[in-house]
């Protein structure tokens, strides 16, 4: 049994060997189809995970009428702490919100000295747990707050969070659309240098018949080129989208501004790269395992 | 034993490229089939291997109805017969070493084994020095070495070849044949086909004549 194994492995060595340049050519194209599947994976991760960032500190932050009384202030606050949703709840005075707005502008300190009164309004700031952000029961309490008298805006950032999932997602269908044709293409493509493996390999396959040998026997050096064309290309395509990741914000992130956040590439986890691999390996597989089944009458 | 039983094999209407030929050759005969170009020879070798099927007819070997072997399972038989051809069928990107061991590596025996086996029938066809050389960089005489090592490294107890002179000139076709004859002396059963009266008449123990697919004759000097 292991002098079969190794017989198969010398001989699936010596035929890969033996064609280089067309095994080259395939294992380009696959390590090109799993690349592009793998920056479009490594994005979506950044977009999911920010917009699970988002998530587990959204905010929302109530205005109210300015002069309003302690009491009515007080009040609104109580109604606000009610629900079980909620983590924290904390006041923000004009002076606070003037003083913020400084620190995180200090570009406009001029605009902020021109001005003669404190144009911020008194706000109440809540916190929702993790759980429960931007669920329904969320949705529905600030849009009845947004009634209630004495607060006059509320200032929400479910829409961000929510826009942050559909990009996330959208950059998934994206490249398992686009990862999805090039993997076909890379499975013709193995099928067809297969085929011609075999074609060149006529006078071979014809003398294994000859001498007594089985179906397996002659089958099993293909398959096992499909399987290494594959793994060898989706290895490289991993290589290379690694190079990518910690390349990109050097030479390219900078100009992007703002959107570089948004750009960021994250490293596929383990069960992700195991995925890039074991996929390349089924595509290796299947694309000559279909081509040895049809072109190989034995 | 071989026993071929009211043969018939057409390939195309209405021409019968074998018709009602029945024979018996008995384990270890020396037998010669000759006749014209298209006399059926080849016809019959590939028959016998059961590279082809009769139209009609039975064919035994060892008492087995080698016909009614499923598909998957011919294997069984090729690895009990060896096979020359005239145009050699070698693995011209490979040693001569590994054309040798293939019908080994195909039965899955070790590799020291095969070394052993390999060396001994390669010294036998007086090739053991050439081993590592491409066949391509061999004389034509040589390369028909290699092939009948190929076809004797298993030991088979049926060897076929089918015009294996063919491509030789007179005195290698002499050396070739007297190489059967050897393994014929060692126990197997060996059917020629061959169109070379000369070597017919010197070797022939059994001679079987045909013409137009039919028998027409045979010869035992045997």
């Amino acid at each position: 049994m292991i002098e079969k194994v190794k017989f198969f492995l010398r001989l699936t060595g010596n035929n890969l060997w033996q064609f280089r340049t067309r095994n080259l050519f395939s294992v380009t194209i696959i390590c090109l189809s799993f690349l592009t599947v793998g920056i479009f994976m490594s994005l979506s991760n950044n977009l999911r995970d920010t917009a699970r960032e988002l998530s587990s500190n959204m905010s929302v932050a109530f205005y109210l009428e300015p002069g309003l009384s302690p009491a009515a202030a007080d009040a609104i606050r109580q109604e606000i702490s009610r629900p079980a949703f909620v983590e924290s709840v904390k006041s923000v005075t004009p002076a606070e919100a003037l003083e913020r707005f400084r620190t995180s502008f200090p570009e406009l300190a001029d605009i902020v000295a021109g001005l003669k009164g404190n144009p911020f309004p008194p706000s109440l700031e809540l916190r929702v747990n993790a759980k429960a952000s931007a669920s329904k029961e969320v949705v529905a309490f600030v849009e009845g707050m947004k009634k209630r008298p004495g607060v006059t805006d509320v200032l929400f950032n479910q829409d961000w969070v929510e826009k942050m999932q559909g990009f996330s997602r959208l950059a998934g269908a994206i490249g398992a659309f686009l990862g999805g044709i090039l993997i076909l293409t890379s499975f013709f493509i193995i099928s067809n240098v297969v085929k011609l493996n075999v074609f060149a390999r006529k006078n071979e396959i014809e003398i294994l018949r000859m001498v007594g040998g089985t179906n397996l026997f002659i089958r099993i050096p293909f398959w096992l080129e499909g399987i290494t064309l594959g793994l060898l290309g989706s290895l490289l395509s991993l290589g290379l989208l690694f190079i990518v990741i910690r390349l990109f914000p050097v030479y390219l992130g900078a100009s992007l501004g703002a959107l570089q956040e948004l750009l960021r590439f994250r490293y596929p986890d383990l069960t992700q790269a195991i995925a890039l691999l074991c996929g390349g390996a089924a595509t290796g597989f299947i694309g000559s395992a279909t081509s040895v089944s049809k072109f190989l009458k034995v | 034993m071989i026993e071929l039983f009211h043969i018939w094999k057409q390939y195309q209407k209405p021409y019968w490229a074998l018709s009602d030929v029945t024979l018996q050759i008995d384990d270890g005969d020396f037998y010669f089939i000759t006749g014209p170009s298209g006399s059926g020879k080849t016809t019959l070798l590939r028959t016998i291997f059961r590279e082809i099927l009769p139209t009609e007819g039975q064919i035994l070997i060892n008492g087995i109805n080698i016909l009614k072997i499923h598909d998957n399972r011919i294997y069984t038989l090729r690895r009990t017969m060896g096979i020359v051809f005239q145009d050699f069928r070698l693995m011209f990107h490979r040693t001569v070493f590994d054309n040798v061991a293939v019908p080994l590596q195909v039965v899955g025996v070790g590799r020291k084994e095969i070394r052993r086996r390999v060396f001994n029938t390669l010294q036998k066809v007086n090739l053991h020095q050439k081993m590592w050389e491409l066949p391509a960089h061999l004389s034509y005489g040589e390369q028909q070495r290699v092939a009948i090592a190929r076809a004797v490294v298993n030991n088979p107890e049926i060897i076929l070849a089918d015009e294996p002179t063919g491509n030789l000139d007179p005195e290698l076709a002499f050396e070739i044949v007297t190489l059967f004859k050897e393994f014929n002396k060692q126990g197997a059963t060996v059917i020629i086909g061959s169109h070379d009266r000369e070597l017919i008449r010197h070797f022939g123990d059994n001679i079987l004549f045909l013409q137009k697919g039919k028998i027409v004759g045979k010869e035992a000097h045997g």
